[in-house]
Formats: C-alpha cells, structure tokens, sequence
C-alpha cells in the first residue's frame, strides 16, 4: 500500500469513528434522559413456580430502603399483604410499575392491605431508583425491601427467581392468616393490569 | 513475486468509492439527527418548537363518552365510537399520557391548569378542547388516574397501544396539537414530549403556532 493510500484509509478510518461515537453519543444522551436501560423483548417466564394459592406464604426478613428491616410475619393477623417483585431497577417495564402503584395507596388501604415492593437489587439502587419515581421530598407510600443478599433468597422461596438472577414480575397477595390467596406470575415484558389486583384484594373481604 | 490482482485505476475508483459512500452516509446522518431534534423531545416549557411542515394527524376512533358533560364538550351525542374530526372544536389538544408515568403523574396539574386557562377565556373555550389517551392503560387505570388528579376534560384508554402508535408517540407525556377543519382534515401543528411544568408558557407557545385568533382580553 502506498502511503497516499494508507492516509486515505487513516482518513477514512477515522472519519468513520467519528461517525459512529456521535451515534453513540446521541443514544447514551437519549437513555440519561431518562435514566432507564433497554433491555429489549425477554422470555416472558424463566421460573417454575413452586407455590399456589392456599399455601402458606415463606415467612421472609429483608432489609427496607428506609431503614430497618421488614419481616413478613409482622404483618400476621394486621393486615393483607401484596408482595410486587419486579425484576429490577432502572429497567422499562419496572421503572412504571411502582408509580402507578403510588398513585392507588386508595386501593390497598380500603382492603386492608400493605403493599411491599422486592427487588434483587441492593438498597443504594433502589434508594436511587425509587427516589426518581415521587416528586422532590416525597417517597413512594410502601416499603421497599432488597432481596440482595443471600442474592434472590426471597424471589427463589416463593419460586420466581429467573436463570439469570433476577425475579419474574409476580404479585402475591397473602391474607391476614400468612395464606396465599392469589398469585399473578406475569410475563417480565408486561404490566400486570391495575384491576386484577384490585380483584383479588376485594376477594379477601369476600 | 505475486502481482497486484488490481490495476491501480481500479483501486483509485475503488477509493472514490468509499469516499463517496462515506459522505452520503454521514449526509443521511445529519438529515436523520435535524429530524429527531425538529420532531418532537422538547420540554413544553423550553422555547417554542419550530414550526413544522404541514403535517396531517392521524384520524381515530375513541369511545363517546357516557357522562353528560363530557358528551356536551366535545359536541357529540349518541353512543358507540366517534372519530375525532366529530369533535367540535377549531383546536385539539391531545395529551398522550400513562397512569403508571412518574412525569405524567407531576404533569397532571399543570394539565389541569392548562384546561382551566382555557376554558376561563371566552375567546378560546370554544376553540380549543382537550382530550387525554392512555397508553397502554385500561379503563379501570385511566379512572384511577382521572379520580386521582381530578382531570376534568375526558380521557380515554388505548390498552394495545394503537393510536399512540398511530399518533407516532414514543414517550409519554406527549402533547400534540391539532386544527381540527370543517371540511373534515386535520392539521397536526405541535408535539412536544416531556413533563409539563407551566401552563401559561404552554399555552403561549401554543397558540402562536395554531393560527387561532385571540383577543387582547380574557
């Protein structure tokens, strides 16, 4: 090669990465916006599920982002809880979830129930995390519990831990006894619809 | 010794080859990038959006509403599906929101100051209306987000995501605003995404780019 034609091809080279890093640019500039990583169409279901409705539900201890810990089995004979995992934070499909469920606190207190929201993240991302989610000074109304370590223990007793770590999109709903009275593994891609909930709370009072 | 497999013409042209593939490639690049910045991702209370060429909204289909005064605001009666052109307004404006959306959420009420500016001045009350499409939201969640806001003008769900495919929204919130002719077209003249933070400003911007006249008094 001639060194005309090897500064041309530099040139080009060049040229080329150039274009490519603005693309690059542009796209991380894109995803700071808003803070959330793509992480594209998933197996709806990676989990076999090892519990069902009328079982009793694992009793857990785990550590809240507010502080503390929240055992489940303080919740016996007080109140329902609905237990949300979400597979993780910072993620499409999650990163809404949880809002939605700020904005209906309505729902859980007029069926006596306490939501608490699990991830297999650690307490710094989620505190980061859910903090993105209130307006300024506000915190979303329910707990948040880090199922980080001993990594998923919790997802993987109640039999929604996925291959690669993280939790299917599952909702348990759990009566006052610690029974199980309703499960809704959810395919990871979608947003479990607001009313089946709603359903299956008004079913405890039933 | 192996000769050259290509005589040198030939690797000259090879060369202009790449050049120009290399220029047309990052001529269509800069076209695509002044595209996404004139199309929309501009936060309603940044400086107002360039106007854009003439473009037609999409025209769909929503469910008319069941309660009275949202029947008598939009000018529809009846029962069934109505398409947007049978609403009866000069200007629409479409909020493309989720209940789930945090920036949504801290939009409603600004949206809901937005609606009571306008329908505060007599000269626009009739002229503009406001309707509100829930992506990928069900009724029951559209309710919850109205009840939860006190959201006055009339929402809709779009649970398969369809018309804010149609509309071309990729974010929510999305705000488009569209003339709404007699003679049945449309004109979509603004869509802007992001959360909304000041009414007045909104409205302002608005209103330069819809072509509505105004009068100098509320």
């Amino acid at each position: 090669m001639s060194t005309g034609n090897y500064i041309l091809s530099l040139w080009l080279f060049s040229v080329l990465m150039l274009f490519l890093e603005t693309g690059n640019v542009h796209a991380q500039s894109s995803n700071f916006k808003d803070n959330i990583y793509p992480v594209g169409k998933l197996k709806p279901r990676d989990s076999v599920l090892t519990l069902k409705p009328g079982d009793s539900a694992p009793d857990f201890t785990l550590p809240a982002v507010d502080g503390g810990t929240i055992t489940l089995s303080q919740y016996r004979g007080k109140k329902n809880v609905v237990i949300s995992f979400v597979p993780a934070a910072w993620t499409p499909v999650c990163s809404d979830q949880w809002p939605g469920y700020n904005i209906a606190q309505d729902l859980f207190v007029k069926n006596d129930a306490i939501l608490l929201g699990i991830t297999v993240d650690n307490i710094p991302t989620l505190y980061s995390w859910t903090k993105q989610m209130c307006n300024p000074g506000e915190k979303l109304w329910f707990p948040v519990l880090s199922d980080f370590y001993p990594h998923g223990d919790v997802a993987s007793k109640y039999g929604v831990l996925r291959s690669n770590g993280v939790s299917e999109r599952a909702l348990f709903v759990i009566d006052k006894n610690g029974v199980i009275r309703y499960i809704d593994v959810h395919d990871i891609n979608q947003r479990p619809p607001l009313e089946e909930l709603a359903t299956a709370l008004e079913k405890l009072n039933q | 010794m192996m000769s050259h497999p290509y005589p040198d013409h030939r690797i000259r042209k090879t060369h202009r080859g790449i050049v120009l593939f290399i220029f047309i490639l990052l001529f269509s690049f800069g076209c695509v990038s002044s595209e996404t910045k004139s199309s929309s991702i501009i936060s309603p209370t940044k400086p107002s959006p360039p106007p854009e060429k003439k473009i037609t909204l999409p025209i769909f289909e929503f469910p008319i509403p069941q309660n009275k005064w949202e029947k008598n605001y939009l000018g529809v009666s009846g029962s069934g599906n109505c398409k947007i052109t049978q609403i009866n307004t000069s200007v629409l404006i479409i909020e493309v929101f989720s209940m789930y959306c945090p920036h949504c959420q801290r939009s409603a009420p600004f949206v809901n100051d937005l609606f009571q500016t306008i329908q505060g001045r007599r000269d626009l009350k009739e002229q503009i209306k406001m309707i509100g499409i829930g992506v990928g939201n069900s009724p029951y969640e559209v309710d919850l987000f109205k009840n939860k806001y006190g959201i006055l003008f009339p929402l809709f769900p779009d649970q398969d995501g369809s018309i804010s495919k149609m509309l071309g929204v990729s974010g929510t919130p999305t705000f488009i605003g569209a003339r709404i002719n007699r003679d049945g077209t449309t004109e979509r003249f603004y869509f802007t995404s992001g959360e909304l933070t000041d009414a007045a400003i909104f409205l302002s911007e608005l209103l330069n780019l819809s072509g509505l006249k105004q009068e100098d008094k509320q």
